[in-house]
């Protein structure tokens, strides 16, 4: 999925959020957006899935603009797959039926019958075989998700959030709070694909994982490119060079 | 930095002195005081002197347990009535499941207009277009507990967690996806419990109504109480009790098996709802 923003800007609150954003993102590239904690990811995220309408620039999805209209809008958000920090799955019913929920939009009144008795549609048995060994959440299916551990719920985020072969996955912070195994092994899975990643993360070890590093401050991109080592530095985090971030 | 003690508004005294009169004024206007408790206490005396021996009777006995049956037959018959109205009212005035304003608003004032005509009112609207029995005492309980189950419930499901379901809608759920699989299933266990609740409420309520042609024991209770047969009065009373507690009783082993339950707030003496998951 291609991705343009083009001299986004946004206000929440009286308050500048994003200035004079201008980024592309190319098919399938996997893209690290860093920065600390108000700097403007999230939000930038939220533009690109039409939650947030920037009050200046374009947004441009496969040459779509996805605030045109509410059918471009479904039509590109049926196409994204999300996993956020807190993993928002919901509770009170299996880690299976949340992940089939991922794909409700396509489901037939048969289907709706299927999952509600606790059954899998048949059309979507094979895909969830795959997920399930690929994501190694087998044993936790039939399980309620209030009963997982932090790592499976985590496991089954991502693999709710790949179910539906997203072309666009974003990922909100979503190794946060993860150890340092958990973490790496939340990215791999997320990076298996092929699909468009856009993740965020204030954690440089995260960031440097990916090809390509896009560093927000105060909401205006100061670095974008690849991370070639601590000259970076400077320019990611300015004064401050992050040493706490890298240690 | 120390802060400075906050003075009490200059209201606060002159409100104070309104609220004590107006209480004052209300208790007076009303008659309550020693002087109606000992002008009573003859007649309390009186009656409460003849409930003993409770009278158990073969045959009273006998049409007690029928009578007890029909109440018990009444709060559940309600109870369905009542959910099958009130649930999807619930639905479509709950915030978080956004539906169309103009329906919301029709589902609101509907709700709003069920649960504001008392049960007896309801009851002798029914009495007087389907007739005496346990039927008016459904319909009249039913659709009142419709009202309620539509408020309760609705506000049980706008306490969901926002984040699954915007994670929802921002994938592409619909509306109805995000109510079916996000909002729904999160506040289910608390409407399970808010249901057992209702019909705990169904099974008073049905006594009530019954003293005005409703059915169940409630008919009874009143056909005893206007022929002054206090002994027959009391075993009606214990079988009251004993319906309610039952109820009660199993209405907590239910909430705790669907994984809702109450218990104390420590220090408190209050009761609570504690709200946790189900497996599904």
């Amino acid at each position: 999925m291609r991705i343009e923003l083009r001299d986004i800007h946004v206000t929440l609150a009286d308050r500048p959020v994003l200035t004079e954003v201008g980024l592309s993102f190319r098919e399938g590239e996997q893209v690290a957006i860093l920065g600390p904690s108000g700097a403007g990811k999230t939000t930038l995220l939220r533009v690109i899935v039409g939650a947030v309408a920037p009050q200046r620039g374009a947004v441009l999805v496969d040459g779509i603009d996805p605030h045109a209209s509410r059918a471009a809008l479904t039509m590109l958000r049926r196409s994204i797959g999300c996993v956020r920090q807190r993993d928002d799955l919901v509770r009170g019913v299996t880690a299976r039926t949340n992940i089939l929920a991922s794909v409700a939009y396509q489901w037939r009144l048969r289907d709706w019958g299927s999952v509600l008795l606790g059954n899998v549609p048949r059309r979507y048995r094979d895909r969830l075989a795959e997920v399930t060994m690929r994501y190694e959440i087998a044993e936790v299916l039939a399980a309620p998700v209030e009963r997982l551990s932090g790592g499976q719920r985590q496991r089954v985020a991502v693999a709710r959030a790949v179910f539906g072969r997203p072309r666009l996955l974003l990922a909100d912070e979503s190794t946060s709070g993860l150890d340092p195994v958990r973490a790496t092994r939340a990215l791999d899975d997320l990076q298996y694909g092929g699909a468009t990643l856009i993740a965020t993360t204030h954690d440089l070890r995260i960031a440097q994982r990916f090809p390509r590093v896009i560093a927000l401050r105060d909401g205006a991109v100061v670095f974008d490119g690849g991370f070639t080592g601590p000259a970076d530095l400077r320019r990611i985090y300015g004064d401050d060079t992050g040493t706490e971030t890298v240690a | 930095m120390i802060r400075p003690p906050r003075s009490r508004p200059r209201w606060s005294t002159p409100l104070l002195l309104v609220v004590i009169a107006a209480g004052v004024w209300s208790l007076a206007e009303t008659g309550v005081g020693s002087a109606s408790l000992l002008a009573g206490w003859e007649g309390a005396a009186k009656m409460i002197g003849g409930l003993l021996p409770p009278d158990l009777d073969p045959e009273l006995l006998r049409q007690l347990g029928t009578a007890a049956l029909e109440t018990v037959q009444i709060s559940i018959a309600s109870l369905i009535l009542g959910a099958a109205f009130g649930l999807p009212l619930a639905v479509l005035i709950a915030g978080n499941i956004e539906a169309p304003r103009w329906l919301s608003g029709l589902a609101r004032l509907a709700a709003t207009t069920l649960r504001s005509v008392h049960e007896l009112l309801w009851a002798l609207i029914f009495v007087a277009t389907v007739g005496l029995g346990p039927t008016a005492g459904v319909y009249a309980i039913g659709l009142h507990s419709a009202g309620v189950i539509a408020k309760l419930c609705s506000e049980q499901l706008e306490a969901v967690d926002p984040a699954p379901v915007e994670a929802m809608r921002i994938t592409g759920g619909s509306r109805v996806t995000c109510a079916l699989l996000g909002v729904v299933p999160q506040a289910r266990a608390n409407i399970a419990s808010q249901l057992l609740y209702q019909w705990e409420c169904n099974i008073r309520s049905s006594v009530v109504v019954g003293f005005v042609g409703g059915g169940g024991i409630g008919e009874a209770l009143g056909i005893s109480l206007r022929l002054f047969r206090y002994q027959e009065l009391a075993t009606l009373l214990c079988a009251v009790l004993l319906i309610v507690a039952a109820v009660d009783q199993i209405s907590r082993l239910i909430r705790a098996r669907v994984g809702a339950t109450t218990y104390a707030i420590p220090g408190t003496g209050r009761r609570s709802l504690l709200i946790l998951g189900r497996r599904t």
